[in-house]
């Protein structure tokens, strides 16, 4: 009955109580979008922390560069290239400083070689030849001269018999060759001399040195190890009982060390796939199977990634072992750098013994993934040519007598993650360790860009939201004075009337609350659909950024994002709604307790003169 | 017979500055059928006495009885309800419910059927001599006089015995002032009610069948 009586009061008063149904719902309105909003672009912003990454690449700077002369044998002159020269490396060690906080790394790659007899990695076919020759005349092969293959000790067994054109091209003071003599040489075909041909069917192929012979091995610090044969040398004289002889010997390690490349693919440990470029770009994704777990990263399981190509090739999938006896350890270049093409030896597999390298490490690892996509093979931060993948913790052994090469940091070995947002920071703190000659390149596909706007979206929010709190606020405060405060009269006759203390609360209660609900109901509710019409807008960015920086997002990932879309704005108008409904009833219950503690007959008995002419209770 | 008597009634109250004893050791009885009249000076207490006999404030020693029930053990918000109903000098009535709907407000509140409330009410403001003209009238159409008999008809739409009336005719001319008293005066006469009217009215004085004077909290029978 109090409730019916309160509503018809109402009902009379359809000014005011239009008024305050329109000001609460677009207050409540705005309420919600700012909080919607603000949900929204929290949420944004973790979707950004959770799909971007940044990772820094570490290039130490060459003390000089030194020019480097190359004798031409077909223009009879020396063409210059440059090399870096180091005084010394800079230790990996100079980027753990405190504050640097890494999320992983930093670490320096090295790139490994596995042989494995029982896979055909390359399909290519070699360039290379080991042969006996004689010259069909005495000559000074500073330009195109003429030998007779005699033996085919490795590389096409056809080529046995044949005459070959032969340049010592790189060498401005090549030795004599005579006639009567053998040698065994090792070469390689190259395109001929431009100026010995007249007409394009003159054009032949032109044998030049493949000097492999010399080993190229360091030790654990860093020096090169002294060989008793020069890096340059590709010839020997073959005499009676020479490859009984230690020099004999090793061209035929040599020889052999040629099979070897056929099954030689690069190997590379890695604390996280994603410090290396073109995983991190999402050019190159795991395709079949999965990635590394962090367990799997922590433990070092024997687990490993592999390329579609070398998968396809050798019949294996996600499941399958692969076992990898690792030979050489490289620790200048990027397993990219040395394997750019499927046919190339880019360095001996001897040892400075003369001796083929034996493997340091040989466990089977289970493929648990085939990556594929673009590797950028060939580019500055690609891929090598069938390159696998296996976490760094995974060798236990050590590579010290297996190390092919030693060189500085650079962009494509060394690497970390830091935090996103966390450049600024980390350059600060890295200025301060005084270290000149490294230098950091961050990528971060524009997080620091985007969530900067993103911050300025999430204060706008903010600000919408606090504005509509207050406003919010003001609406039910000024109401809550017409309706309540200064409905005190109005309690003090239902009072006198007999109504009780609870049924008076009712009364006045239950007419707030039902113009309350209503129009918070319909506010929040506007607010909700109009969020959820910005968040779809703003989700369209957003889809376009996290494919950018996953690559290959799963479409559930997009279900869940589209459900988040429509979930956000419902929960933010779910959580202004009952705000406002809280504080709408807690002014109410204020006022309403503020209004039953005045004694009745005090308010009543006064002779205001106001009541029979001013409307003033509703 | 007697319906209201008051025993040595006392009650005071605290204000910022000091304790006021507003009421002191009042001894009365009120009968059926009998308009009494209580005068007195501005805060000699006849209000706040009113509002013990309302039953809106409790004594603070002695006691009030109602139909020989002591206050104290009374429901005293169903005695409002069903036995007692105040007017005021400035009729407080509701301004958003027109004439009949005011007087129809308390049958309402104890759950009268609608139908039969309209009924009584439109017999009670007959009865309060005021015209079906003014039935759908809002308070703020309605003259002074009007008004208060509308309140008048509201306190007795509560179906009680007792009307308690706080200068009725404090904010009235003299024509309606008239009509007011002569109004109070045959409800006690002529319905039986018991009219308790605090006035400084000497007309109403006049017309009341019994007089109290009140000062300083006390109460003193004039006749």
């Amino acid at each position: 009955m109090t409730v019916r009586n309160s509503i018809r009061q109402l009902w009379r008063m359809k000014g005011h109580t239009a008024l305050f149904l329109i000001l609460l719902c677009i207050s409540s309105g705005m309420f919600s979008v700012g909080m919607g909003f603000w949900i929204i672009n929290d949420r944004n912003l973790q979707r950004y922390e959770d799909s971007f990454m940044t990772i820094g690449t570490v290039q130490q700077s060459a003390t000089a560069v030194q020019e480097i002369e190359k004798w031409d044998a077909e223009t009879k002159s020396y063409h210059l290239s440059t090399q870096n020269i180091y005084d010394s490396y800079v230790p990996e060690s100079v980027l753990d400083f405190e504050g640097a906080n890494y999320l992983s790394g930093p670490e320096k790659r090295v790139s490994y070689t596995a042989y494995n007899p029982d896979f055909k990695p390359y399909e290519g076919i070699s360039m290379e030849i080991v042969v006996e020759v004689s010259p069909v005349e005495d000559a000074l092969p500073d330009h195109p001269v003429k030998l007779k293959i005699t033996r085919v000790l490795s590389g096409q067994g056809v080529l046995e018999g044949s005459i070959i054109h032969f340049c010592d091209h790189d060498n401005p003071t090549p030795a004599m060759l005579y006639a009567d003599q053998t040698y065994v040489m090792s070469l390689i075909d190259t395109q001929g001399h431009e100026s010995e041909k007249q007409f394009p069917e003159d054009q032949v192929r032109e044998y030049r040195p493949a000097p492999l012979l010399g080993a190229s091995q360091y030790t654990p610090d860093g020096s090169r190890m002294k060989d008793s044969i020069d890096e340059t040398y590709f010839c020997d004289e073959v005499t009676e009982g020479f490859y009984e002889t230690p020099r004999g010997k090793r061209w035929l390690n040599y020889t052999q060390t040629l099979t070897y490349w056929e099954s030689v693919f690069p190997v590379v440990a890695t604390d996280n796939i994603r410090l290396i470029v073109p995983f991190y770009q999402g050019e190159t994704y795991v395709s079949a199977g999965r990635e590394f777990s962090e367990e799997e990263y922590r433990s070092g399981a024997k687990v490993c990634l592999i390329p579609e190509l070398f998968a396809a090739a050798n019949d294996l999938a996600p499941g399958d072992l692969l076992r990898l006896p690792l030979i050489t350890a490289n620790y200048r270049q990027s397993a990219g750098q040395i394997f750019y093409t499927n046919a190339i030896r880019p360095y001996s597999l001897l040892n400075v013994k003369g001796e083929i390298y034996q493997p340091f490490e040989d466990s089977e690892y289970e493929i648990i993934g085939i990556y594929g996509g673009s590797t950028g093979l060939g580019s500055e931060y690609g891929m090598g040519f069938n390159e696998v993948l296996i976490p760094a913790n995974s060798i236990k052994a050590s590579d010290a007598d297996n190390i092919i090469d030693y060189g500085p940091m650079t962009d494509s070995t060394t690497s970390f993650q830091i935090e996103n947002g966390a450049i600024q920071d980390y350059m600060e703190k890295w200025e301060k360790q005084g270290v000149r000659n490294v230098e950091i390149t961050f990528f971060d596909r524009g997080y620091t860009k985007l969530s900067a706007g993103m911050e300025n979206m999430n204060t706008i929010a903010r600000i919408l939201a606090v504005i509509g709190a207050v406003m919010v606020l003001l609406v039910l405060g000024y109401f809550n004075w017409l309706f309540i405060l200064r409905q005190s009269t109005r309690t003090a006759v239902e009072r006198s009337l007999g109504l009780t203390r609870k049924q008076c609360f009712l009364s006045l209660f239950s007419g707030i609350f039902l113009l309350l609900f209503p129009a918070s109901l319909a506010g929040c509710s506007a607010g909700a659909c109009l969020s959820a019409h910005l968040s779809a807008e703003i989700g369209e960015t957003v889809y376009y950024d996290t494919t950018f920086g996953n690559s290959a997002p799963a479409e559930t990932e997009q279900e869940t994002a589209m459900q988040e879309e429509t979930f956000y704005p419902l929960q933010a108008a779910a959580i202004t709604m009952t705000t406002v409904l809280l504080a709408g009833s807690l002014l109410a219950v204020i006022g309403i307790t503020c209004n039953l503690s005045k004694e009745p007959m005090e308010m009543l008995g006064r002779s205001t003169g106001r009541a029979a002419h001013l409307p003033r209770q509703a | 017979m007697e319906i209201l008597r008051a025993e040595k009634v006392s009650y005071s109250y605290r204000t910022k500055y000091q304790k006021v004893d507003a009421v002191r050791e009042v001894s009365c009885a009120f009968e059926t059928g009998t308009m009494y009249a209580i005068v007195g000076k501005s805060g000699s207490g006849k209000t706040t006495l009113l509002s013990l006999f309302a039953g809106l404030d409790v004594p603070d020693t002695g006691n009030i009885y109602v139909q020989g029930q002591s206050m104290r053990e009374l429901d005293r918000d169903a005695y409002r309800l069903r036995q007692a109903s105040v007017v005021y000098q400035s009729f407080h009535l509701f301004p958003l419910l027109n004439a009949l709907e005011n007087v129809m407000l308390p049958m309402e509140f104890q759950w009268i059927p609608k139908k039969e409330a309209r009924k009584r009410a439109r017999a009670i403001l007959q009865r309060v001599g005021l015209t079906e003209r003014i039935y759908r009238q809002f308070p703020n159409m309605m003259s002074g006089g009007e008004q208060q008999r509308v309140a008048i008809a509201r306190a007795v739409a509560a179906g009680g015995e007792i009307i308690l009336a706080d200068e009725p005719t404090g904010n009235l001319d003299s024509e309606n002032e008239e009509k007011i008293v002569l109004l109070l005066q045959s409800l006690a006469r002529q319905d039986g009610y018991t009219v308790i009217v605090i006035t400084h009215n000497p007309r109403v004085e006049e017309a009341a069948d019994h007089v109290f004077r009140m000062k300083d909290g006390t109460l003193t029978y004039v006749r």
